[in-house]
């Protein structure tokens, strides 16, 4: 263990009671400092350069409520960099930076062709909407097509932003006589719909049944808008969820291939071979990439875990899906720093006290947890369930039989999903890979997250508990309701780790000050 | 010469000035604090908003 201090200390004191901000920026010494300020000044140019500087954004941020949390940024960034030194600041930008990149140009993108706002009309002829929990690998052929999230712009990103950013959007669904215990992601945005609160563009979508009840539910709210009113044509994509089942897999092919042919004949664009195969080459690296950052994590020196894995993985492995080359340099570029770190044997906390999987849906509105965990408790989040998706290389020649292997291997990544992968697909994805995470990560504890209102995993509660007791691995249960903090607030949640830390561990915390924090107005 | 020193000079106070505004920005958290107290004025706005709201 290092003598010299890493992470943050007495860092809960900048936290103001009932304010949205916080009193100051954390003092990391000179060097790291500045660079932490020089991309703070990055990130606003990029904001400037792609969003703010053409009157049609201007006038979307006084037109659609959720664009009111993009000024929310630069925060999102300090509470994911907290505390952080050295290479593991600068994987964190280098995440983070261009996931703000991406999504600026999102944004610039969905105005263009918002019939409200730019009305670019031959832009919008070759954009096609993709529902939000939907892997984009279905759009690796299509280089001239323009693949676009309403959702990830409008509920997505904005609850990451500012954890209240929702709940508006969920009070209209529950207005309007939608279930109140359906997961409030998917009520969220159909709420948004509801609220004639999303863009309207595109000249066909596709929408995924990923991956519950409620995604069923908010996909149906919006898909009738769409079609009905907006004259928008939306292919349902239905994926198997037995996705390990290999008797589903003609299906899912016959899926994805349907699929294709809707996009081509709406867009009147074909599906690209060489522009496929391109992007199967930069999914493999990312995947070599993700799967070289596990093995560090088995390591007693991790170095691209928590937030930093959870965040990126969720957008390089989903909403990427090797289509931006970008994604692949700054892949290379987390990877240099990464085994830079782990020659030199590099923390990002100054004490490591517990090794742990972080298992079962994250809380959205609390995202930088994980970080918390580390500063507070010394507790180590070594991987999350989110992030243990596909480690199968798919085919990247070009040659006929690859041709028909693409198809399947589109539909297979399709069935992977981040949050299908694990929460369907029945219990041994579920249940069982999570002790063998256990054993092979070295992991003394599990984090395990309760979505109240995820059915899909309530049901497994006593069988995880009965094995974490055999096993002798301390299982904390950590409450939450993704999208909604009136539920269960971010003290809240860290209530439920104090208690267990202090009761079952007889533990006290590395940094008393984060035990308990004033952010219940905090973005 | 002296022209040359004089725009070198000019261009050193600037980069100067604009360095520690922004990193006084940066520190205090001041473009935060500016974001918040526009928050209010962008909801006025959306409150005002003529929607189309139904299922």
């Amino acid at each position: 263990m290092s003598d010299k201090r890493i992470g943050t200390k007495n860092f809960g004191k900048v936290y103001l009671e009932g304010k949205r901000y916080r009193s100051r920026r954390e003092w990391r010494g000179v060097v790291d400092t500045l660079y932490d300020y020089s991309r703070w000044l990055y990130n606003w140019f990029n904001m400037f350069r792609i969003v703010l500087s053409k009157p049609r954004n201007i006038k979307a941020m006084f037109r659609y409520r959720w664009m009111s949390s993009y000024l929310a940024v630069p925060m999102m960034v300090d509470r994911h960099t907290q505390g952080l030194r050295g290479e593991h600041l600068r994987i964190c930008h280098a995440e983070q930076d261009i996931i703000i990149e991406d999504v600026a140009k999102l944004l610039d993108k969905l105005f263009r062709g918002d019939r409200r706002i730019g009305n670019d009309t031959e832009f919008s002829k070759k954009v096609v909407l993709l529902d939000e929990n939907e892997m984009q690998s279905v759009m690796m052929g299509f280089p001239t097509v323009v693949p676009l999230s309403r959702e990830i712009a409008s509920t997505y990103i904005p609850v990451l932003l500012n954890q209240r950013a929702a709940v508006h959007y969920i009070d209209v669904a529950q207005e309007y006589g939608l279930a109140g215990d359906v997961c409030p992601m998917p009520e969220a945005e159909a709420g948004v719909s509801i609220d004639d609160d999303a863009p309207i563009l595109g000249c066909c979508a596709v929408q995924c049944n990923t991956t519950c009840d409620g995604s069923l539910l908010g996909n149906g709210v919006i898909s009738k808008r769409l079609e009905f009113e907006d004259g928008i044509p939306v292919f349902q994509l239905a994926t198997p969820l037995r996705h390990t089942s290999e008797d589903v897999q003609d299906y899912a092919a016959q899926e994805i291939r349907n699929a294709i042919a809707f996009i081509e004949e709406h867009t009147g664009e074909k599906w690209d071979w060489t522009y496929y195969f391109e992007c199967a080459k930069r999914v493999n690296y990312a995947t070599k990439c993700r799967l070289e950052w596990l093995e560090m994590s088995k390591t007693p020196y991790p170095q691209v875990f928590g937030s930093n894995l959870a965040l990126y993985t969720e957008t390089n492995y989903m909403a990427i899906s090797g289509r931006l080359p970008v994604f692949e340099e700054t892949d290379r570029k987390i990877m240099k720093l990464a085994e830079k770190a782990f020659r030199k044997k590099k923390m990002a906390a100054n004490e490591y006290r517990h090794r742990a999987i972080v298992w079962g849906v994250q809380s959205h509105y609390y995202m930088d947890f994980l970080v918390w965990l580390l500063n507070c408790w010394g507790i180590v989040p070594l991987t999350d369930m989110l992030s243990m998706d596909n480690t199968d290389m798919i085919a990247d020649e070009d040659t006929p039989e690859n041709r028909e292997q693409a198809i399947y291997d589109i539909a297979k990544l399709t069935e992977r999903m981040i949050m299908r992968n694990r929460t369907h697909g029945g219990y041994r994805v579920l249940l069982d890979d999570l002790w063998k995470f256990v054993e092979e990560f070295n992991a003394d504890m599990v984090i395990l997250w309760e979505h109240m209102s995820c059915k899909a995993l309530d049901g497994m509660h006593g069988m995880f508990e009965q094995r974490a007791r055999e096993l002798g691995i301390n299982l904390v249960w950590v409450s939450h309701d993704l999208f909604d903090p009136r539920v269960v607030s971010r003290q809240g949640v860290r209530d439920q780790i104090n208690t267990y830390m202090r009761t079952v561990m007889g533990e006290e915390p590395v940094d008393p000050t984060l035990e308990i924090l004033p952010d219940e107005e905090s973005w | 010469m002296s022209k040359l020193c004089t725009v070198a000079k000019k261009l050193s106070l600037a980069g100067a000035a604009f360095f520690a505004v922004t990193f006084a920005a940066y520190y205090f958290n001041l473009d935060m604090k500016l974001t918040a107290a526009m928050e209010p004025v962008l909801n006025y706005f959306y409150d005002r908003v003529d929607r189309d709201q139904h299922l």
